[in-house]
């Protein structure tokens, strides 16, 4: 459905809030932050929209941005919060157009990644589940739990996701 | 769901892969649904719209120049804090400067700024946050504080008398 942002509503806003707000939470927690900079970096995209609309050009885009400027978002809180300096306090923005693959977060993508996920054999299909059912989980909670080292977690978690892509049709990278 | 794109069948081949893959299938298995006031959030944020303002960007900030010019021990020649010191945040737009200086407190931030130059006829100085707005009249030097601020987000804009407002962009201030 094209939004048209010169006449955007508030039923319009709340709109793109009931369709994309959902994804970019799942986003931002995907990249590992907590509840509370979680919700920072949904409403900083929130906020980069207040402050662009005047320009956004193409309408049918603002979803994907929305999706890709809260993944920017979560990953300078994450960097901030690794103890990394940062330039500013303002983040470089996203293009326009977005992620394309920002786009494709729908509940069939999801079905699809979780047969793949349940063919797959240990410890990969154990390991997925827990990353993604525990939302805050550690590589330290992770490493016990697996009974692998903490230092494997982080190449067989890479390792999974690639099969995993590699299932749904992707030569892995 | 009907946000599958032409060519869609591309799923999962970018750079950020896996966390829009790990965020597919978070969505999926409704594991971690989206808290209430997220929500609210970012409905409310509609609110916040000033059609007309002009958008001020992040400029580097000068130590000494900025509020009321008092000492600022412990900031560093890169405008960042040292420990709890103040932060100092520099914008510009349309020939005008927005110097603002932020000290976070425990349960809440204290705010300096000032606006130069001075537009012609005054100024009114609007410190917003998402759900409260304060406005103060800057002195004849420009200067503005305020102090009672919650902690998060928050913008300044300078209403101008028969021109168009500049407006910050939005900064999330947390200790």
């Amino acid at each position: 459905m094209p939004y048209d942002l010169d006449l955007l509503d508030e039923t319009a806003w709340r709109g793109l809030v009931d369709r994309f707000g959902f994804r970019m939470w799942a986003v931002a927690r995907a990249c590992g932050l907590d509840a509370t900079d979680a919700a920072d970096a949904v409403q900083a995209a929130w906020l980069r929209l207040v402050e662009k609309l005047d320009t956004i050009r193409d309408p049918e885009a603002v979803g994907a941005w929305l999706v890709t400027t809260t993944r920017h978002e979560a990953g300078r809180i994450r960097r901030k919060r690794a103890g990394h300096q940062l330039t500013g306090l303002v983040p470089d923005l996203p293009t326009t157009e977005g992620d394309p693959v920002a786009r494709m977060l729908s509940e069939e993508d999801g079905r699809r990644l979780w047969a793949a996920i349940d063919t797959l054999h240990e410890p990969c299909r154990t390991l997925l589940r827990l990353i993604v059912t525990l939302p805050e989980v550690t590589y330290a909670q992770l490493a016990h739990r697996m009974r692998m080292p903490i230092g494997s977690i982080g190449p067989t978690r890479m390792r999974c996701l690639r099969r995993v892509r590699s299932l749904m049709g992707e030569e892995p990278r | 769901m009907t946000d599958r794109e032409p060519g869609g069948e591309r799923l999962l081949a970018g750079p950020a892969d896996d966390e829009y893959l790990l965020a597919a299938l978070r969505i999926a298995a409704g594991v971690d649904p989206v808290p209430e006031r997220v929500g609210a959030d970012a409905r409310a944020a509609y609110e916040l719209r000033l059609p007309g303002a002009i958008l001020a960007g992040p400029l580097e900030p000068l130590p000494g120049l900025v509020a009321d010019a008092r000492p600022l021990a412990g900031v560093r020649s890169d405008g960042r804090p040292a420990g709890d010191e103040p932060r100092l945040l520099r914008f510009g737009a349309d020939g005008l400067t927005i110097d603002v200086e932020v000290t976070v407190r425990d349960s809440h931030l204290d705010l300096a700024g000032q606006v130069h130059p001075l537009p012609v006829g005054g100024a009114r100085v609007e410190i917003r946050t998402p759900h409260i707005s304060k406005i103060r009249f800057p002195t004849e030097s420009g200067l503005f504080a305020t102090t009672g601020l919650p902690h998060g987000w928050l913008s300044v804009v300078c209403h101008r008398p028969g021109d168009r407002p500049v407006a910050t962009r939005w900064q999330c201030i947390r200790q």
